[in-house]
């Protein structure tokens, strides 16, 4: 074994426990009875044989119904999917995405080609919220103090509220998410007009307010920025994990994933450093990390500024360079433990990159680094190349400050009523506790929203409201950019779009209003939108809008933007006067939860951590060393001591993590919710409105013990080849020859008459986000198994995403790949089915009968990939309804004691060979597009047949850079994976 | 005679022919349904498929519309009825029934006869495309007062045709062979 040593976890990188973990060969203990031999053997057979009997007697039933449409409607066919555009909205992001639906209901959410921002990519959120609408937890009618009630009845109650208000005099606080609608912003002017005391105040907790807080001063408004990482040469990620956890994810890796596709070896690369104290999805695909402790990165901005400066960059107008003094990269880089030459490396990188350069400050940092990041990417002029800087304000947000001012005043009693529209403040604020209390104090309280959560517990009247995938709406995400959002399903509980509500709330207010927001929309669109004079009728233009989702139209120009330059040596001279000490608790929106509002989601919270393959929780992260020298590791319970505040939390060792740094995600802990209730703990408290980032905390073992939930944590990789991490200099080396490796073999050649499937993944373009693994949860009715079964390896996911380190636990390198069943032509699975139920099918699948497994389980103890996923228990019968709604007719749900695995979605390829046999042509090339990859924001997964030479796949299967996993094994995968490439500064080590 | 003897000669092939009969019975009568053929259920509006089909000389197609263009063949709205019965035959109590229904906006609920398991993923169109005759699977379906099931819904029947498909097809059809791999029909 040559080359790198690859590892998964710090066990098995300290004392390599050899291919299996200990006691995995001996024979397991025998049962506590003092015989357990024939007598027990005896029972258990016949309890088995009664079983079997039991089952076998079954009343047969007949053939059942079959229920046509009274009425069909005309876009329906039994068995053929419908497609509808529609958009989603998350915070400050809006996603177009299309969905599936069968028989009139939601199966699948895709991304929509026809969006600008994106092509083709959703954010995994979005998929994974359809079963958001099928959440047996929807409040399904409106309730009154507790009870149900009617409508009308709920409804009267709260506007005969609003009318006394009015005419009190006393305000009314109407919280809501970013208003990123026009019709919607529209609608709230209509009512605000009716109702002069309403106090709207748009809420999202996980918004990057520290950004805002620095672009609002330095700019003189809070700017939508959008970074454009396609055009990037430079980049610099100040703990902004751009790839992960940020709203606008599925853009930033579609456009990032374009620099990381060199044509071949000496082809152009972009270069990404990351700076951040924990590891983040970004940090563990840079190309050049600096694990630092995140109160430090204000000061390397600064300092990076001032090397530019000296370098001959011009500073922003009326800025003071005294305040760039105190500042010096050599004394940063000694006091943070970096090498200083990978420092001049990265300034060298930055003023040769110029426009092409982009520096990102997360929304966890301070405002100082958010100011130090805008100076940067002046410097570097990367305004309106790398960085595009709206013409138009950012949706209006209230701050966490403002959060607070205005909880203080519900607490003084100064509301007349409040109504919370998908805002959680009871969960998700600076102050929860407080809010409760505070709400006491308002006479009505309702509560807009799908689920009786924290703040619907305090609040009288319960108002449920349609899921997005039941809503009309339409968003301005961008100047010059317009998304609908319409209904895929009508509603499926006694549920109002909340739009509704305000409009019968704004027609007894006196209001002149019509009836339902589809008409209130499109009255809107029909006056602002359609073009005057149009030859084309408006319906017609409303019908086209519909079928695409988006309307783009032509942007003005933004103009160029200074900065105040007196704004950032302000933020300058408050960086270099902060003395950071203990450790430093760095708090972010989780990439699954994201603030908390998904914790009901199964397939969020099972979804494997993209970086710790956690799931079910959040622990606190903390450094190997510190690990150490505290002797704590994975599972042990730490208290973390914060100026008063104490959390108590299973601590996780996090390989490349900045020593002194704890991480902590945000979004678990909810209260209520049947998934999300008692899963980890809530940190939004610990934040409060002095921001992400929280200085001088301490951290002490308990001696207790809370086991993770965690995957990718068995078995040794003893050193085979399963990732390949080449540098660019590396590729031009090893490139010649990679791909022609051949193996002797005892089998007879295969013959694969018309097709051979096959699949290429570029390790490269791949940044682990882990959204093909929520689609091929969602299209292969994957079931959700829960902690405890994760816990003991379990876990059903078809599509896994496996991270391996390289280097030391410190600052390791780290590769994303994703593993599917590899369809091998000599695969081990089959040789020993006992029964068949694996073989192989002619166009190359090595296809899995459910109905025919008997459940030995040979086929996953000979996989070597371990792909296949047993049914220890029965997942699927039991759902509460209508949870069985979500399931995609076209693929089996399996039972109990069978095995199951990836099929390449064979739903689909078999879908695709009869639409193409029934218009008389072959498969197109392109045409069948499997979950994973149709997801795959990266464009990193690639499908198609093998047999025909100009297929894209079999174009990536010869590339220079292909490898098959555990290629030696001879069993001949039918999948190609393309080696991870990085783009070191220095040429040679990374 | 020696008391093993007894053991050998009488009583191990009465408790295997025991068991043989138990098995076997047990294995009748719990075979699913499908596996029957003649199964011909008492429709909720006697639906005459030889007055339509074969006096009438309705085309399958014209109610059966899913067959070219989805895996289902599907069963027609309440609608497509009324395309001819809002005029014709409107003075049959069956028809009124119909009627009812439809101005109510409520389906007829007809008992299934073809079922399939879950795990099989039959497709009407390949069958429908290559030129494949309704009746070769569901009878003369044109003769029958009431649909009853022409064809055992046994694996063993797909594949038997799937095998040797050239008594299904029209003559001059260039199929010779069906798939027979299990991804075929399972998922």
């Amino acid at each position: 074994m040559t080359g790198p040593r690859f590892w998964k976890t710090l066990g098995t990188r300290r004392d390599s426990f050899g291919e299996f973990p200990p006691g995995a060969q001996e024979p397991p203990p025998p049962p506590g009875e003092a015989d357990p031999s024939r007598r027990r053997f005896l029972a258990l057979t016949g309890a088995s044989a009664a079983l079997a009997a039991g089952v076998a007697c079954a009343p047969s039933s007949d053939g059942g119904l079959v229920v046509p449409y009274a009425k069909k409607p005309e876009e329906v066919v039994p068995g053929v999917a419908n497609y509808y555009a529609s958009a989603f909205q998350e915070g400050e992001a809006v996603h177009g995405v299309l969905v599936k639906t069968r028989e009139g209901r939601p199966i699948h959410v895709e991304g929509n080609d026809a969006w600008p921002l994106a092509p083709g990519a959703a954010h995994f959120r979005a998929t994974a919220d359809l079963l958001g609408l099928y959440d047996p937890d929807r409040v399904r009618a409106p309730q009154v103090e507790g009870r149900q009630a009617a409508w009308p009845q709920a409804l009267d109650r709260l506007a005969a509220a609003l009318r006394e208000a009015r005419a009190s005099g006393k305000p009314v606080l109407l919280m809501t998410p970013a208003l990123l609608s026009p019709a919607r912003r529209a609608l709230l002017g209509d009512l605000q007009r009716a109702l002069p005391t309403l106090r709207v105040a748009p809420w999202e907790p996980a918004a990057d307010h520290a950004g805002r807080a620095a672009r609002k001063a330095l700019y003189g408004g809070a700017l939508a920025v959008r970074p454009r990482f396609d055009r990037a040469k430079v980049i610099l990620a100040l703990e902004a994990d751009f790839l992960g956890a940020l709203p606008g994810a599925p853009e930033a890796i579609a456009g990032f994933a374009q620099g990381r596709r060199p044509a071949g070896p000496g082809g152009a690369m972009s270069r990404l450093y990351a700076a951040e104290g924990v590891m983040t999805l970004t940090g563990s695909k840079a190309d050049l990390r600096f694990p630092v402790r995140p109160s430090s990165l204000a000061a390397l901005g600064f300092a990076l500024a001032k090397a530019l400066a000296a370098r001959g960059a011009v500073l922003p107008a009326g800025f003071d360079p005294a305040a760039l003094a105190p500042f010096d990269l050599a004394a940063w880089a000694a006091a943070q433990k970096v090498a200083p030459a990978s420092l001049d490396h990265l300034v060298a990188d930055l003023a040769a990159a110029g426009r092409e350069g982009l520096v990102l400050a997360g929304p966890s940092l301070p405002p100082e680094a958010h100011a130090a990041a805008a100076l940067l990417n002046g410097l570097l002029g990367a305004e309106g190349c790398t960085l595009d800087l709206s013409a138009s304000p950012a949706a209006e947000l209230i701050s966490p400050a403002e959060m607070e001012e205005l909880r203080v005043q519900a607490a003084s009693g100064a509301f007349a009523a409040a109504l919370f529209w998908e805002a959680n403040p009871l969960h998700a604020s600076p102050d929860p506790q407080g809010w409760a209390k505070a709400l006491a104090r308002v006479p009505m309280c309702a509560r807009l929203g799908l689920h009786r959560d924290e703040t619907a517990a305090a609040c009288g009247l319960l108002l449920p409201i349609h899921h997005w995938l039941e809503s009309w709406n339409d968003f301005d995400p961008r100047e010059g950019l317009l998304a609908l959002q319409q209904p895929a399903v009508g509603p499926l509980h006694d549920t109002r779009q909340a739009e509704e509500v305000l409009l019968t709330l704004l027609r007894a207010l006196g209001g002149d209003a019509p009836a339902d927001y589809h008409a209130y929309l499109q009255a809107r669109w029909r006056r602002e939108v359609y073009p005057a004079g149009s030859p084309v009728s408006f319906e017609g233009f409303w019908n086209a809008c519909l079928h695409d989702g988006v309307l783009a139209h032509e942007a003005a120009p933004a103009a160029a933007r200074a900065l105040d330059g007196e704004a950032v040596s302000a933020f300058a001279r408050s960086a270099a006067a902060s003395a950071p000490s203990g450790h430093e608790l760095l708090l972010y929106a989780d990439a699954k939860t994201w603030d908390g509002r998904y914790a009901n989601n199964g397939w969020l919270q099972e979804l494997p951590d993209p970086v710790t393959k956690n799931t079910w929780g959040n622990p606190v992260s903390l450094s190997p060393g510190d690990a150490r020298r505290l002797g704590l590791s994975d599972g042990d319970v730490v208290r973390v001591d914060l100026a008063g505040e104490t959390l108590l939390a299973p601590a996780l060792v996090q390989p490349g993590q900045a020593e002194g740094v704890l991480g902590l995600a945000l979004g678990y802990g909810r209260s209520a919710g049947s998934v999300a209730s008692g899963v980890g703990l809530n940190g939004w408290p610990l934040a409060g409105a002095r921001g992400l980032l929280r200085l001088g905390a301490a951290l002490v073992g308990t001696g207790e013990r809370a086991p993770l939930a965690r995957t990718q944590e068995h078995h040794d990789l003893l050193g085979r080849d399963i990732v390949r991490l080449w540098t660019l200099a590396e590729y031009a080396e090893k490139a010649e020859g990679a791909a022609k490796e051949t193996f002797p073999t005892l089998y007879p050649p295969q013959e694969f008459p018309d097709h051979k499937w096959g699949m290429a993944i570029d390790l490269s373009a791949c940044v682990g986000c882990s959204g093909c693994v929520v689609a091929c949860q969602s299209e292969n009715n994957v079931p959700v198994v829960g902690p405890e079964q994760v816990r003991r390896g379990r876990e059903m996911h078809w599509i896994r995403v496996d991270r391996y380190y390289e280097g030391p636990a410190e600052a390791p390198r780290t590769v994303h790949q994703p593993m599917v069943c590899q369809q091998c032509d000599d695969a081990p699975c089959e040789n020993v089915c006992p029964v068949q139920a694996t073989n192989h099918s002619p166009d190359g699948l090595n296809q899995m009968a459910y109905n025919r497994c008997v459940g030995t389980r040979y086929c996953a103890n000979n996989c070597p990939y371990k792909v296949r996923r047993f049914n220890f228990f029965d997942f699927t019968s039991a759902l509460p309804e209508p949870l069985d709604l979500a399931f995609n007719p076209e693929v089996t749900v399996r039972p109990r004691g069978v095995m199951e695995k990836c099929t390449f979605c064979i739903q689909r390829i078999q879908n695709a060979r009869q639409t193409a046999k029934g218009e008389g042509r072959s498969v197109r090339d392109g045409e069948i597009v499997p979950a994973c990859a149709a997801a795959c924001p990266a464009r990193a997964i690639v499908f198609g047949d093998l047999k025909d030479p100009r297929s894209a796949v079999s174009k990536l299967s010869r590339s220079d850079r292909g490898f098959k996993v555990l290629a030696e094994l001879g069993v001949k995968p039918s999948v190609t994976y393309l080696a991870d490439l990085r783009n070191p500064s220095d040429g040679g080590k990374v | 005679m020696h008391p093993h003897d007894r053991v050998a000669r009488i009583v191990l092939p009465v408790g295997a022919a025991a068991v043989l009969t138990t098995v076997l019975i047990v294995g009748w009568v719990t075979q699913p349904d499908r596996f029957v053929v003649g199964y011909a259920p008492l429709q909720p509006i006697p639906f005459s498929h030889r007055l339509h089909a074969g006096d009438n000389k309705i085309p399958c197609l014209y109610c059966h519309t899913g067959a070219q263009r989805s895996r289902h063949a599907g069963v027609p709205a309440l609608q497509t009825c009324m395309n001819c019965h809002a005029v014709t035959r409107m003075d049959r109590p069956a028809i009124q029934k119909l009627t009812a229904l439809y101005k109510e906006g409520r389906p007829v609920e007809w008992r299934r006869v073809y079922l399939l398991p879950d795990h099989v993923y039959f497709d009407h169109r390949p069958h429908v495309n290559d030129g494949i005759a309704c009746q070769t699977c569901h009878g003369e379906v044109q003769t029958m007062e009431r649909v009853s099931r022409a064809m055992s819904l046994r694996m063993g029947n797909c594949l038997r045709c799937h095998r040797d498909p050239s008594a299904a097809l029209p003559t001059g059809s260039k199929v010779v062979r069906g798939a027979e791999n299990c991804y075929a029909c399972h998922r």
